[in-house]
């Protein structure tokens, strides 16, 4: 018998492993096997889900609305940064140790401070969601930046490009598909450290509608939040991804 | 001019920027560093937190737990993934996918499921320091050069006889690379853990002393805790820097 | 003939890890308008270095470059054009908009910076590959997209060093006739670096060829002979062998130092 081509094996092995999952899983919560207060079943969560929607989705359009502020803000910070510190050498070879120290420091650590200084509210969320994604950016562009391919700079200079024409016409095409790949990374772990400050310290946001689930022992509850929040952060990424292609396409080949 | 002397400036003044903070503003709230130096020694001489060293083993051995089980955890999925192209083709995308989540939305999950406990640190951590593993195994056996495989395979050579000759001196490299990143996650995943809700640990202790308004004795843990996460890390790197030398 | 290209007496040293190091030492040439003049030597001769400072890329340590009657004091995209070995292609930009790069930074008009390059297709050779991408191209492609990136700005000098080093010998020799043709067209003043005998003798009018490094002027050659040349012809074969016996010199005792 001829096998069937590996795409479509391939497609059955992910069908029939979740569907195996699901079962099982359904099946062991059904005889009781464990503890529903901890281990509820897929059905339901799938009930819970029509529960918990409305303040799952408000919280969930809470978060979102201090990520894209705290994205936007790292992005600009990063990507100005980046080329700031890219371009001027004795600027980053100076700088550089510390930008690597902060990126790699747990910024929880600091969480409690920045609490103590913000209060409880939106701040301290796009703050610490700021900080949190501006690292990668910074590491990435600057990178990018002092990366140039220099025979494209000398090209440049050798038909008369002035200071801003380097920038403008080589350095920036040039950083595009690493501003696109910090952006990518950027936007997780903007997302991560909202969420971490709503946890902490939080009134509103999916953060805060998860941890009080989990204290109120409410299982169906927090894994269809857990859920939901889970497939939007893959839907964003995924798009991100889509358009880092669509804009990259002169590179040709795969990421 | 060198730029250890402009490193060496930069330090001088940011210390300075945050002494004359600290004593212009609210020295509570932005503990100078000469308020925070003598909080440390406090800290140190196990006088504001006489059981620091408890909490302090407790942190490591949440640590080790976590990062022996992502290690074993990353080594089995990342071979089978790796070396099986219809297992690594199907669960692969699932992975990245899962990598695209905010690792913190499961630790609500896990808090739940197993209590303020160091279990639910322990949890936390392995599912962090799990992906970069995985995710350097398979690199690494991807980039192992097929030729090589084939000549092996050539002389006679097994399938396991292959794995351990050929490919794990061919991707240790990466592996290691993996290894350290993987380190370094399970420590942030076990402290985030602790900080985010425990009742021991030096997370704990930070919390603790937050919630007290105690920012001095927050700053000294908070040191405390950094030596221990650079001090893991450079363990990491000497390591790292051992492997290297002897692929070569 | 007037010479539009004088160079004075020009030195320059490089300060390397094990010490200063000469690449030019009091070396004076000039080049007349429309001639197509070749720079030849052993490698380390300072070539390149010349021609970097003939496009204000490079400034000499002592003495000067004069070109047109007035110093040069930086690169200058009305005086002169340069190609350099690597392509140095943007790879974001489409063979239409590199050609039109030079254009571009000038602030010439978008409708006629695309006329300009588009009429330049033909003679490439290009005009299928308008909107295609450098990783599309082939190597000796590229070198057209560059030369002609050189040419869609219309300057009085064109300066290539080694723009065919890069390429197999049959393309080579293709690109070398190719650049010929276009060359007796435009009659720009060329001066054009390069490693290899054949196309010193078959493109140039005048070759300079330079001594071992410290770079000084060997010996300058006439090539008055027409286009296109019979390389067989005994006149032609001649002067082949003395330039080799001249450069064989320079090389070994290039070789000898490295």
């Amino acid at each position: 018998m001829k096998r069937a081509p590996i795409s479509v094996r391939v497609r059955m092995l992910q069908g029939l492993s979740i569907a195996a999952l699901l079962l099982g899983w359904e099946s062991i919560a059904r005889a009781g096997w464990v503890d529903p207060l901890f281990v509820p079943a897929p059905s339901a969560v799938a009930g819970a889900f029509v529960r918990v929607a409305g303040s799952a989705f408000t919280g969930l359009a809470d978060t979102l609305a201090k990520t894209v502020i705290a994205y936007v803000l790292s992005v600009v910070l990063g990507v100005s940064g980046g080329i700031l510190l890219g371009s001027v050498r004795p600027v980053r070879q100076a700088v550089n140790p510390f930008v690597i120290a902060l990126y790699g420091m747990p910024k929880i650590l600091v969480l409690p401070w920045i609490v103590l200084l913000l209060g409880f509210g939106t701040w301290p969320a796009v703050v610490y969601g700021t900080i949190h994604g501006l690292f990668p950016i910074l590491v990435l562009v600057t990178g990018a930046v002092r990366d140039v391919d220099p025979t494209l700079l000398t090209v440049a200079r050798a038909f008369g490009a002035r200071r801003w024409q380097l920038h403008a016409k080589v350095v920036l095409p040039a950083i595009v598909p690493s501003v696109l790949a910090g952006m990518r990374l950027g936007i997780v772990f903007c997302l991560l450290g909202v969420l971490i400050v709503e946890m902490f310290a939080g009134v509103r946001g999916m953060g805060y509608v998860m941890s009080s689930l989990a204290n109120g022992f409410r299982a169906p509850e927090l894994f269809a939040a857990t859920a939901l929040v889970s497939a939007a952060s893959i839907v964003i990424v995924l798009s991100l991804d889509a358009l880092n292609d669509r804009l990259s396409h002169w590179r040709g080949e795969a990421r | 001019m060198s730029v250890t002397l402009l490193r060496v400036a930069i330090v001088v003044v940011a210390l300075g920027a945050w002494e004359l903070v600290g004593r212009l503003a609210n020295p509570l709230l932005y503990v100078p560093p000469s308020a925070a130096l003598p909080a440390l020694g406090r800290l140190l001489s196990l006088q504001s937190y006489p059981d620091l060293g408890e909490h302090l083993l407790l942190t490591l051995r949440e640590i080790a737990a976590a990062y022996a089980m992502a290690i074993a955890a990353g080594l089995g999925c990342g071979a089978a993934l790796g070396l099986n192209r219809l297992v690594g083709r199907a669960y692969g995308p699932i992975l990245t996918a899962l990598y695209a989540v905010p690792a913190v939305v499961w630790y609500p999950s896990l808090m739940l499921f197993f209590g303020l406990d160091a279990a639910s640190k322990i949890a936390f951590g392995f599912l962090l320091g799990f992906f970069p593993i995985t995710l350097a195994v398979l690199a690494g056996i991807r980039q192992v050069n097929p030729h090589l495989v084939t000549v092996a395979r050539a002389f006679g050579a097994s399938d396991l006889t292959v794995f351990r000759v050929v490919m794990l001196p061919a991707m240790l490299f990466t592996l290691v690379g993996g290894l350290r990143t993987g380190l370094a996650l399970s420590v942030i995943g076990v402290i985030v853990g602790e900080v985010l809700g425990s009742k021991a640990g030096m997370g704990s202790l930070i919390n603790h002393a937050y919630g007290l308004f105690r920012t001095a004795d927050y700053v000294a843990l908070v040191v405390v805790t950094l030596a221990l996460i650079v001090g893991s890390d450079a363990v990491a790197s000497v390591l790292e820097r051992r492997a290297q030398r002897w692929t070569e | 003939m007037t010479e539009l290209i004088v160079v004075e007496g020009v030195d320059k040293r490089y300060a390397t890890s094990s010490g200063p190091v000469d690449a030019l030492r009091r070396v004076s040439l000039s080049v007349g308008a429309g001639e197509f003049c070749t720079l030849i030597g052993p490698s380390g001769c300072g070539k390149s270095t010349l021609l970097g400072m003939l496009g204000g890329l490079v400034r000499p340590d002592a003495g000067r470059v004069v070109v047109d009657g007035r110093p040069v004091d930086g690169p200058d995209p009305r005086r002169a054009a340069t190609v350099f070995q690597d392509p140095g292609l943007f790879p974001w930009r489409t063979t239409l908009e590199n050609i039109e790069f030079g254009l571009e930074l000038q602030g010439v008009a978008r409708e006629r910076r695309r006329a300009v390059a588009a009429d330049l297709l033909g003679p490439l050779g290009l005009r299928e590959f308008a909107g295609k991408y450098p990783r599309e191209l082939s190597g000796g492609m590229r070198q057209r997209v560059a030369i002609g990136r050189a040419l869609a700005i219309d300057t009085p000098i064109v300066l290539m060093d080694e723009p065919f080093g890069a390429l197999d010998e049959q393309t080579r020799l293709l690109m070398g006739e190719w650049l010929l043709d276009i060359w007796r067209r435009t009659r720009q003043t060329v001066v054009f670096v390069t490693h290899s005998l054949h196309e010193a003798v078959a493109l140039s009018t005048r070759v300079i060829v330079m001594t071992a490094r410290p770079g000084r002027i060997k010996s300058v050659l006439e090539l008055p002979m027409p286009y296109p040349r019979a390389i067989e012809s005994t006149e032609l074969v001649a002067l082949r062998a003395k330039l080799w016996s001249e450069i064989r010199e320079e090389s070994l005792r290039a070789m000898g130092e490295a």
